[in-house]
C-alpha cells in the first residue's frame, strides 16, 4: 500500500505540467472506457443469456444519473482516442517530436479537437435526456 | 529544459513487452473508427432510449453488424486488459505480484470475451417470452 501512497502523491505533486495531465487524462479516460466496457460486454450478452435482465438493465442505463455517465464515457473515448493517435504518431513515425515545446504545444491542440467533437456530442446527448426523464425542449 | 536532445534510435531485439507495446498502438489505429464509429451510432444518433431487445435483433439480423461487434470485442478488450496490466505493472513490481496480475488479468480477459462472443454467435433468444 506504500507504493500506492508514494503514486498518488507523485501525482498530484509531479509538476510536467501538460505532459503529466495527458499523461494522468490517458490513464484516468482508459480505465474509465476499460471499466465500462467490461460491464457493458455482460450487460450485452443478456440478449441471449438472460433477455428479461437486458431490458432491466436499459431501465437504469436510461437514468438521468447513467446518462450523464454516458456522457462522460463519450468524453473519455474521444480523449483517449485523439490522445492515443497523438501518441502513436510520434513514437512509431516521428519521435523527433517527443520535445517538451511540441508535447506541451500538442497537448492543446488534443484537448481542443476532444472539445469540438465532444461538445456537440454532450449538448445532443444532455437535450434527449432532458426531453426523454422531464419532458423539456419538446 | 531543452528541446535541442538528439533523440537516439535503439534496436531491442523483440520480447514480450515490446510486442505488447506495439499492439496497443496497432490495435488502436483500429479502433478509432471502430469505437467511434459505435459510439456515434449508438450512443449519440441511436441513444439508449431506443435500444430493446428488437433493436439488438434488427442489427444482428445483419452479418456486416455481427462481424463488426466481433471485431471490437475482440480489439477494444484486449487492447482495455493489455493497458489494465501495463498500469497495475506501473505499481506492481515484485515477480509473484506481477504474475498474479497476469493470471487475473488474463482469466477476466477470457471469461468475459468468451461470454461476448457466445452472446455475439447466440443472438437474441426468443425462447424468453418477451413481452
Amino acid at each position: 500500500m506504500g507504493s500506492i501512497k508514494t503514486t498518488l502523491s507523485g501525482y498530484i505533486g509531479y509538476r510536467g505540467r501538460e505532459g503529466h495531465w495527458s499523461f494522468l487524462l490517458h490513464r484516468i479516460t482508459g480505465l474509465g472506457t476499460g471499466l465500462f466496457l467490461t460491464i457493458h460486454i455482460i450487460d450485452i450478452a443478456l440478449v441471449y443469456l438472460q433477455p428479461g435482465a437486458f431490458l432491466d438493465v436499459m431501465g437504469l442505463y436510461r437514468s438521468t444519473l447513467f446518462g450523464l455517465g454516458e456522457i462522460g464515457l463519450v468524453f473519455c473515448v474521444i480523449f483517449h482516442g485523439v490522445n492515443g493517435l497523438r501518441i502513436a504518431y510520434f513514437d512509431m513515425i516521428k519521435p523527433k517530436l517527443w520535445s517538451i515545446p511540441t508535447e506541451r504545444r500538442s497537448a492543446w491542440w488534443i484537448l481542443g479537437i476532444t472539445m469540438i467533437l465532444w461538445v456537440p456530442s454532450a449538448v445532443w446527448m444532455l437535450v434527449r435526456l432532458l426531453q426523454e426523464n422531464y419532458g423539456l425542449f419538446r | 529544459m531543452t528541446s535541442e536532445i538528439a533523440p537516439r534510435v535503439v534496436k531491442i531485439a523483440s520480447n514480450y513487452e515490446s510486442l505488447s507495446w506495439k499492439w496497443m498502438r496497432i490495435s488502436a489505429l483500429l479502433l478509432i473508427p471502430l469505437v467511434w464509429g459505435h459510439v456515434l451510432l449508438q450512443d449519440i444518433i441511436t441513444g439508449v432510449f431506443a435500444m430493446d431487445l428488437s433493436y439488438v435483433a434488427l442489427r444482428w439480423a445483419s452479418l456486416f453488424w455481427r462481424v463488426y461487434d466481433a471485431l471490437l470485442l475482440a480489439f477494444a478488450f484486449a487492447h482495455g486488459m493489455n493497458g489494465l496490466r501495463q498500469v497495475l505493472f506501473d505499481y506492481i513490481h515484485g515477480p509473484d505480484g506481477r504474475r498474479t496480475v497476469v493470471i487475473l488479468v488474463g482469466m477476466l480477459w477470457l471469461v468475459v470475451t468468451l461470454v461476448g462472443f457466445i452472446a455475439l454467435v447466440g443472438g437474441v433468444n426468443t425462447q424468453f417470452p418477451l413481452k
